[in-house]
């Protein structure tokens, strides 16, 4: 951590040297031609206006809240359906060959659809945002569970492990990396499908639907608020989730 | 002090049902390309309880095999496999095993794998922590309780394998090519080890292992095995006491008798396989 630490804020200015030079270059150019796009003092102020009336707060929470509630529902039952299916075939069978179908659906595909089932409303949010966090986990965690060594399942069988020992104590934390990636993947997926989708229902609050609004309005300052909002937390939930996914593969030799 | 305090009070070894091992009539083949392969043919040994018994022999000699069959991972064999009377049908925790690779967990520390091997045994939970630690001390890696397996070097890891196999107090130990994989010196220094564990434990082990050097250092007997398909051709008594002297004049005739039977007949196979398998020769 310390070393983390002492390395950060050089590692941070580097990343900041393109972004700082494209605002520049973007300074630049809206100065000479004001009507085209917002320039940065715009943006600043737009950016001071949203934060002074609290929409922004407002709809960065609720995006934030929509996103973890379809992580929360989707990521778990895509892990538990992953392992099910590498370690009972007969799951795989059944089950894989659907799910691998339905997966080919882009997930902003499902809108519609689940729009008419369920009427346009969080509930129709909720589903499409937990099966984007649902595929990913499910692909990484059979993936991880189906190549789990042979030598050491040959050491719960001279342990005598029943299994669920052999699931708890080998097959788990041997799939635990691939899990990971699988989590990771539906962490920015879910994120993708929680603006997505809110772009395109438009209802209540969040940082989707205040671009839309922003689009509806012509305001060119307000939309780039957004996007800058978007990426910049997107890019820190993914940080924070390194960090953890470091710390629980501590045991593997290349996570140091 | 003992190292070994809790060497089985509460089961007195009366030696004549502590790990006796009975081959008998042994047989096993592999389909191989839609053919059944002979692996071993007719393979009978008796081996005394708290006796070392070495295997050397080429490789595809089935050495490897037979001991997945004792250890029971492998039970598709015709013939008769028993310990202490018992057949084996299955894995057991009377009959433990180190392979080539040590096959500790990654995931877990030193000290949590070999407490693992505790988890179906009926030890009380109580006294596991003080019998993990004792069998660390064994292998002499106290120390070392916290580390991963990737922190420790080959023959540390190795070590740990030896004692997560120990953990258990198993009647037979299986040794797999335990130290194949280490560098001369250290192989060495964990050959003494095993020597003094061995003495220390009088658990009946069987060792599969290329170095005849190795062989005849630890075992009480040597079992010089034959490939295609694998046969006992020979068996070496090592009348030694332990601990043994690598310098005593015996140990290098019997090597140097070894290897030359070794060399001569693994020739001899080589010479009348590629004569059955390479059709230009065949025409011959």
């Amino acid at each position: 951590m310390n070393g983390w630490l002492a390395r950060f804020p050089v590692r941070a200015a580097i990343g900041l040297v393109v972004p700082a030079l494209l605002i520049l270059w973007w300074h630049w150019r809206t100065s000479a031609q004001i009507a085209t796009f917002a320039p940065p003092a715009a943006v600043g102020r737009a950016l001071a206006e949203l934060l002074h009336s609290g929409d922004l707060l407002r709809d960065t929470l609720s995006t934030l809240k929509r996103a973890f509630a379809g992580l929360a529902i989707g990521a778990p039952l895509g892990v538990a359906a992953g392992v099910a299916m590498g370690i009972w075939r007969p799951v795989d069978r059944t089950l894989g060959p659907l799910l691998h179908a339905l997966r080919q659906v882009p997930m902003i595909g499902w809108l519609p659809l689940m729009g008419l089932w369920f009427g346009v409303g969080e509930g129709t949010e909720l589903i499409v945002i937990s099966m984007s966090a649902f595929f990913p986990s499910m692909l990484n965690s059979h993936a991880g569970v189906a190549q789990v060594e042979r030598r050491y399942l040959d050491v719960g069988s001279i342990l005598r492990f029943n299994t669920a020992q052999r699931i708890r104590f080998i097959l788990l934390p041997a799939a635990m990396p691939l899990v990971l990636t699988g989590i990771t993947q539906a962490l920015a997926f879910s994120w993708i499908a929680t603006i997505g989708t809110e772009l395109l229902t438009g209802a209540g609050s969040g940082l989707g639907v205040a671009m839309s609004q922003a689009q509806v309005q012509q305001r060119l300052d307000v939309m780039l608020v957004v996007i800058a909002v978007t990426a910049a937390l997107g890019f820190l939930i993914n940080q924070i989730f390194r960090r953890l996914r470091q710390s629980l593969l501590r045991w593997q030799p290349s996570v140091q | 002090m003992s190292p070994y305090p809790h060497a089985r009070e509460d089961r007195p070894p009366t030696a004549a049902s502590r790990g006796a091992l009975t081959i008998s009539d042994l047989d096993k083949s592999f389909q191989i390309g839609g053919q059944a392969r002979r692996i071993l043919d007719n393979i009978n040994l008796d081996v005394r309880p708290g006796e070392f018994v070495s295997i050397v022999g080429a490789s595809g000699c089935g050495k490897s095999t037979l001991l997945r069959l004792i250890v029971g991972l492998d039970t598709d064999y015709s013939g008769e496999l028993r310990l202490d009377g018992e057949r084996i049908a299955t894995t057991s925790l009377d009959r433990g095993i180190v392979f080539q690779d040590h096959r500790l967990f990654p995931w877990m520390t030193l000290e949590q794998n070999i407490e693992l091997a505790l988890l179906n045994t009926d030890t009380p939970k109580a006294r596991r922590a003080r019998i993990v630690a004792d069998h660390i001390a064994l292998v002499n890696l106290t120390g070392f309780e916290k580390a991963y397996p990737h922190q420790l070097s080959g023959g540390m890891a190795q070590r740990a394998a030896i004692a997560r196999a120990l953990v258990t107090e198993p009647k037979l130990l299986l040794l797999d090519e335990p130290l194949g994989a280490l560098d001369a010196l250290t192989r060495v220094h964990v050959q003494n080890e095993l020597q003094r564990i061995w003495m220390t434990q009088r658990s009946t082990m069987v060792m599969v292992t290329h170095d005849v050097e190795e062989a005849l250092y630890l075992g009480d007997r040597v079992i010089v095995m034959s490939p295609n398909p694998g046969r006992i051709r020979h068996i070496v008594e090592v009348d030694l006491p332990h601990p043994r002297d690598r310098r005593s004049p015996l140990l290098h005739r019997l090597k140097d008798e070894i290897l030359a039977e070794l060399t001569s007949g693994a020739d001899a196979e080589e010479a009348r396989d590629n004569l059955v398998h390479l059709p230009s020769r065949e025409v011959r």
